[in-house]
């Protein structure tokens, strides 16, 4: 390793970076990617638009009305209005659920006898539909319940339960998304940066520049990949800072296992784009190659949308075989648990993520050829 | 006319010569769309739930049996709180749930009984399915009679069926990449292969080469959205069609216009292929994330609601849920044709105009 040598074929790289622009694709996609992502999914349910046709206008009636109004759920409206007008605005799409009270609500109900409540849904939307479905019938009959209980009619000593969420007690979104995205983007954006350092001179033909060049392999290797390294080792600052601070999520653990895990991780990410690079031979297929390879598993094993242990056995093997699912286990740990290194997980999945860079760079290192074949 | 249908056959030919990208598009519209709608599975299923039984066992064994596949796996054992609470930690265990020593003793006593729930809350939406879950099985146990009917109708999609609507959902946006991508790489790959002055020395007006061009990559895509619906979303995945198919196909055509104008865009400012790719994600990720096919608009953010407005996608995807699934009438269904066409006039005037500086 000739260190000047290497210097000089940084500077160059770290020109054609900026000269070609590509510098702007380092910085805008990830920050692009979680700003986007991050405000752009959303699992859980707020604002559903929700019209309540009540035909009783009895005390009670109000006041189930209202247990919907003071909600973050639902934006309800109180409309005199067929059932017919209803299905209208839902087919327009202007509203997403009706909720029909039958005329003697209030006297069947403290009598005892049986009521019938509409409800309506929109399930355009498969899971908003269900998840609407479930809230409107459990505000239904925790109201109920609560009546009854008060005139005496349900029995004394239920059960109640006493939930605790843990790390993420209000239950937000971006809490539960965004440090996931961080192992996402970490993992696109790196690999398809690799992918086109070599690939890219195999096009233009520059390459044969290192195939003549008194240039090693590894002094080659390691002039491509630090750049990229170095410019994406900021990335993992401006992600935290944008997770933090416009996300507002929670970060509780130890600032130095996130930064060290995510260097380790951006290193997994650069072995995988550089292999892609070294077997490709047009830029555009080691692209579309790295965001196939990266996004889809990225995202399904991420944690994001499914947690690994509910997964069924095949695709809980797969997601072993992907750098994601342990980097993110660690940048959970980092923002909404805690555990740090204490945590003997932590530390084994920090090896195997060594282990991935190891891998991946020799066998990317082994099929590079310095001549033509 | 004559020399936009020479044009048009020409790029439709060479179009069909090159097979590596047939097989690209035929791919995007049947197996990737399959995949993604098979794939996508959002709802619970194996949820792992932990549990520590001090209560000695009748009553609340009774409970655990409540839980089993496919939404959850049998119920595992531990023997302290603190073994419960490691294996959360740990993502071992999604749910925890502890039975105190008199938990049984004060049920059967009719007391007030208390059940401590251990919740992973960012896995949030397998562990709030999970605790409604376990509403139920106790609302159940305690055999409370609550007169009351709920009759609950999900409409147009019964089942919630997932599958046919993730379908729906990758076709809509597969539709928006491609037609952008082919319009752009069908300009640019001129300028690669530096055919780009052949194509100013003929003898035939530029607009009507840009015209016939990108008119083409239409049809094209248009083809392909047939092929979809004919092999996966109406066959495989038996999506209901509750409007009507050729107000989909016009509010297609017309949508697939607008994008098109966005490629023509694309294709003025690059100079090769590699550029494109490069654009049409920064472009396409917004339009796609912003325009209601994940997260609903009106639960967005303001400041993306008002951008989303100018998203031809967003009138897309809720006309074409609309058609699909809502069954809406045609009358009902004029603003959305209205915001496509609109924003496609615009948007393709647009791109038209600046393709038009390099003839």
């Amino acid at each position: 390793m000739r260190i000047n040598i290497i210097k000089a074929y940084m500077l160059k790289e770290f020109k054609e970076l900026v000269r070609t622009r590509l510098i702007v694709m380092v910085y805008l996609l990830p920050s692009m990617i979680l700003i986007l992502f991050g405000y752009g999914i959303r699992m859980d349910v707020s604002h559903a638009r929700l019209i309540i046709i009540d035909n009783d206008q009895s005390k009670l009636s109000q006041t189930l009305s209202s247990k919907f109004e003071h909600t973050k759920y639902f934006d309800t409206v109180e409309r005199h209005m067929s059932e017919t007008q209803a299905l209208r605005e839902i087919k327009q799409a202007k509203k997403d659920a009706i909720l029909i009270i039958p005329s003697s609500f209030e006297k069947n109900l403290l009598k005892g006898e049986k009521s019938e409540l509409g409800i309506f849904i929109d399930a355009a939307f498969p899971t908003r539909g269900t998840t609407i479905e479930t809230y409107i019938q459990g505000t239904i009959l925790s109201m109920a319940k609560e009546v009854l209980a008060k005139k005496g009619v349900a029995q004394k000593g239920m059960i109640t339960i006493n939930s605790r969420s843990l790390f993420n007690q209000a239950m937000r979104d971006e809490d539960a998304i965004v440090p996931g995205l961080i192992g996402l983007v970490l993992l696109i954006a790196p690999a398809i940066l690799a992918a086109l350092l070599i690939v890219k001179e195999k096009e233009k033909g520059t390459i044969f520049n290192f195939y003549a060049s008194p240039l090693s392999k590894n002094e080659f290797l390691a002039a491509k990949l630090l750049p990229a390294f170095l410019l994406h080792s900021l990335n993992i600052f401006i992600l935290f800072l944008l997770s933090v601070y416009l996300f507002e999520v929670p970060f509780r653990g130890s600032f130095f296992l996130y930064w060290l895990a995510s260097e380790l991780y951006i290193l997994v990410s650069l072995s995988l784009g550089m292999f892609i690079s070294v077997i490709t031979k047009r830029q555009i297929v080691a692209v579309v190659l790295t965001v196939i390879i990266t996004l889809i598993p990225g995202f399904l094993y991420s944690g994001i949308i499914m947690p690994i242990s509910s997964m069924d056995g095949a695709s809980q093997i797969e997601a072993h075989l992907f750098p994601i699912m342990y980097y993110n286990h660690i940048i959970y740990d980092t923002f909404l648990i805690g555990e740090g290194f204490a945590s003997q997980k932590n530390l084994l999945y920090l090896g195997i993520l060594l282990l991935f860079t190891l891998v991946l760079f020799s066998v990317g290192k082994l099929l590079l050829k310095k001549e033509m074949k | 006319m004559k020399s936009f249908f020479t044009v048009f056959s020409k790029e439709i030919i060479s179009f069909m010569r090159s097979i590596p990208l047939v097989a690209v598009i035929l791919y995007s519209f049947t197996a990737d769309i399959y995949i993604a709608g098979a794939g996508m599975q959002i709802k619970p299923r194996n949820v792992v739930i932990g549990y520590v039984d001090n209560s000695g066992g009748g009553l609340s064994q009774k409970i655990l049996s409540h839980f089993h596949q496919p939404e959850f796996v049998t119920p595992k054992p531990y023997l302290s709180q603190k073994a419960l609470s490691r294996a959360i930690f740990n993502k071992e265990v999604l749910v925890g749930l502890i039975f105190n020593s008199d938990f049984e003793k004060k049920y059967k006593k009719h007391e007030d009984t208390q059940l401590d729930v251990l919740i992973d809350a960012t896995a949030a939406s397998q562990s709030l399915t999970t605790l409604a879950y376990l509403h139920n099985i106790i609302l159940d146990f305690e055999k409370v009679d609550i007169p009351l009917k709920l009759q609950s109708h999900k409409l147009f999609n019964q089942n919630a069926d997932n599958h046919s609507f993730m379908a729906l959902t990758e076709l809509l946006s597969m539709i928006t990449l491609l037609s952008v991508i082919l319009t752009a790489i069908v300009f640019v790959k001129e300028k690669e292969d530096g055919t780009w002055d052949l194509m100013l020395l003929m003898p035939v007006n530029p607009k009507i080469i840009i015209l016939a061009k990108s008119a083409s990559q239409v049809f094209i895509v248009t083809a392909g959205v047939v092929l979809a619906l004919g092999f996966v979303i109406l066959t495989t995945f038996n999506t209901p069609l509750n409007g009507s198919f050729w107000s989909f196909m016009l509010l297609t055509l017309l949508y697939g216009f607008s994008s098109a104008g966005i490629g023509l865009f694309v294709a003025a400012i690059s100079k090769d292929v590699m550029q494109v790719a490069q654009l049409s994600i920064v472009i396409m990720m917004p339009l796609i994330f912003l325009s209601g096919a994940w997260t609903p608009i009106y639960a967005m953010s303001p400041v993306f609601q008002k951008l989303s407005l100018i998203s031809p996608l967003r009138y897309y995807i809720e006309g074409s849920e609309s058609i699909f699934y809502r069954g809406t009438a045609f009358v009902d269904l004029l603003p959305y044709f209205g915001g496509v066409t609109l924003l496609g006039v615009l948007l393709y005037w647009y791109g038209f105009r600046k393709i038009g500086r390099l003839f």
